[in-house]
């Protein structure tokens, strides 16, 4: 290569194109597309949002009425050993209760296509890095929830996959356990370079967890795009006045400042110069006390909450 | 791999030899993936395992081994009987006497034999089924169809080997215990393929059904007792009904004794009418019908079984 020249193609992990699937009538993805590329990505929805038929899809377990998905430049219905690279977690409980935790994931280990010994070199390094190194000879009906839940992660990751989907990776755990859990998600893609499709109905654990996020609602796509760029556009000012509050929101709003009040806070919308001029001189004619004031990122959730969890009410334009 | 959770330093031996253990934290894997057909096998070991409560807990190894060791007494046990009456009597004296063989160890071992598939089989389809394991199996390089296959040939190998172990166990006693043992092989080498024959047919067909039972419910005790409830009262209800009805609709009738499906197959390889069949009136039809109707008792519930499997998703 004399020129030093190297071209570098970047694939999306995932591509998922004009999907729909119904069911007897009722539309669960209605024209669904998107791609997801190397990350964490969100897939952010409702119960019944079409999240899960999603996945079922991409994992070739179920058949689209239109469209297409295609994960590893492969349609898993048609050459299911895609899925030796793609590992899956479940929501629901998927682990037999008079098995170890060692003797289990060797055996999904084989069942993704690695020799038995490979297959138990893996396992027990996967356990290490869930945290359960200790526990990988215990019958698994002992565990607790949050243990339960690191296991079908690591059955996920126990064969090296490109890729591993998570359906609902929190649910049912308490927020100390919930916690652990997504760092642990963060840590499979920071330390192990494993691209991640997270999904989830909490808005915090996707904002918290993923680089991108896609949002459904009702089968359709409402959003998608970078979480940063939810966020940016969404700075505001926060402030607290120890008294004459509402003098002082009447002063913004004469001003044509948009005011949002939560709580004890004022949150006025805008990020330049010009609001902070706005709240100076409202502060001065209200004669209001200023306790605390700054710009502040809202938060994902803040969003929804907002709009009454209309995911609608996102704001427009990240790569519709 | 050894990946200890930090880098540590671990003094020696009193040489004052040092060794360091670092951290390489994780690793991607860089080895084989032997795709589709490691995960069939995969599949078909597990189930050998899940049949005989290997890799499990102790309450999982009683029945199993209970069944086996019962089915292999029995067998030890008319070889030790032969072997003593031949012995006190002369040669001979055992078959004289009627002392049950090859063909008739199956006549014998059968119940217990349908009582190991209803029990084991549910083992290996229902925890999966209950517990959600099925979804993992689903989402590896692995059809319902795989693993159908998979279970049911891990599970007729175990019923194989079942059928088979007492069987040899008896021809290797009677031949240890004949005068002349080469004599006894050269004379009677021809029960082999005929038990192993029959034993097959008598595996297949109870491990089908018992498979098929197992594979409509994710309770064990329900597919348990539905299997030895439907063997256990197919059998007076069809010979005392068939009794009364007589003719060819008694014979017809006859045919629904789930019990003596096997049976008839068994007589027919050979070529003796065995102690269970010797009064129902279907003895009585052409052996290719009796074969025909075996085979359909056991090729259509496993084509029932892997329809059902062959569309399963999570």
């Amino acid at each position: 290569m004399s020129a030093g020249l190297r071209f570098v193609v970047v694939e999306a992990l995932l591509s998922i194109e004009n999907l729909t699937k119904e069911y007897k009538g009722v539309v669960a993805l209605n024209n669904v597309s998107f791609e997801v590329s190397d990350g964490i990505t969100g897939i952010l929805g409702e119960n019944g949002a079409g999240k899960s038929t999603a996945i079922k899809i991409v994992l070739g377990l179920l058949e689209p009425t239109s469209g297409s998905a295609k994960i590893l430049g492969e349609t898993a219905s048609e050459n299911i050993n895609v899925r030796s690279r793609l590992g899956y977690m479940p929501e629901h409980d998927c682990l037999p209760s008079n098995v170890t935790a060692a003797e289990f994931l060797t055996h999904m280990a084989e069942l993704s296509g690695l020799p038995p010994s490979h297959a138990r070199s893996r396992a027990a390094d996967t356990l290490r890095h869930a945290g359960l190194f200790e526990e990988r000879y215990r019958s698994m009906g002992g565990y607790s929830t949050g243990m339960k839940q690191r296991v079908k992660l690591a059955q996920a990751l126990v064969h090296d996959p490109a890729m591993i989907l998570l359906d609902e990776p929190t649910a049912g755990l308490d927020p100390a356990g919930r916690e652990e859990m997504l760092d642990l998600v963060r840590k499979t893609h920071r330390e192990f370079g494993i691209s991640i499709l997270f999904s989830s109905h909490l808005m915090a654990d996707v904002e918290r967890t993923c680089d991108r996020i896609v949002v459904l609602r009702g089968g359709r796509l409402v959003q998608s795009g970078e979480v940063k760029s939810f966020t940016e556009e969404t700075e505001a000012v926060y402030i607290e006045v120890d008294t004459n509050r509402q003098g002082f929101i009447d002063a913004l709003q004469r001003r044509r400042v948009e005011v949002t009040v939560d709580g004890g806070g004022i949150y006025v919308e805008g990020s330049d110069e010009s609001v902070y001029d706005h709240v100076r001189d409202a502060l001065v004619e209200a004669e209001a006390p200023l306790r605390r004031m700054g710009p502040r990122r809202r938060a994902l959730t803040e969003l929804f909450e907002r709009d009454g969890e209309d995911f609608s009410g996102l704001p427009e334009g990240v790569d519709q | 791999m050894i990946t200890p959770q930090n880098s540590a330093a671990a003094s020696g031996s009193s040489s004052g030899a040092v060794g360091t253990v670092f951290d390489i934290g994780y690793q991607n894997y860089e080895g084989p993936r032997e795709g589709r057909w490691r995960a069939r096998y995969a599949v078909y070991k597990d189930g050998l395992k899940v049949s005989l409560g290997l890799g499990r807990g102790s309450r999982a190894k009683i029945l199993p081994w209970l069944f086996i060791g019962s089915l292999v007494l029995i067998g030890a046990g008319l070889a030790l009987a032969a072997i003593t009456i031949d012995r006190l009597a002369g040669d001979g004296a055992a078959e004289t006497i009627g002392l049950p063989s090859h063909s008739d160890y199956y006549g014998t071992a059968s119940i217990i034999m349908f009582i190991f598939a209803a029990i084991s089989a549910p083992e290996l389809l229902c925890p999966d089924r209950r517990d959600g394991v099925i979804n993992l199996y689903l989402v590896r390089p692995l059809t319902g169809s795989d693993y159908i296959i998979a279970r049911w040939l891990s599970f007729i190998t175990i019923m194989l080997v079942v059928a088979w172990l007492p069987q040899v166990i008896l021809m290797t006693g009677l031949t240890l215990g004949a005068s002349e043992p080469a004599d006894y092989l050269k004379e009677n080498w021809a029960d082999i393929p005929k038990f192993l024959g029959a034993g097959a047919a008598i595996a297949a067909y109870s491990g089908t059904i018992a498979m098929l039972v197992a594979g409509f419910t994710t309770r064990r005790a329900y597919a348990s007792v539905f299997m030895v409830g439907l063997f256990t009262v197919s059998t007076p209800f069809t010979f005392g009904l068939a009794q009364e009805l007589g003719g060819t609709a008694g014979k017809w009738l006859s045919m629904f004794n789930l019990s003596n499906i096997p049976m008839h197959v068994n007589d027919a390889i050979f070529g003796s009418v065995s102690g269970v069949t010797q009064d129902a009136p279907a003895a009585e039809f052409d052996t290719w019908i009796l074969v025909s109707w075996f085979f359909l008792w056991t090729l259509g519930p496993a084509a029932v079984l892997w329809l059902r499997y062959r569309k399963l998703a999570p």
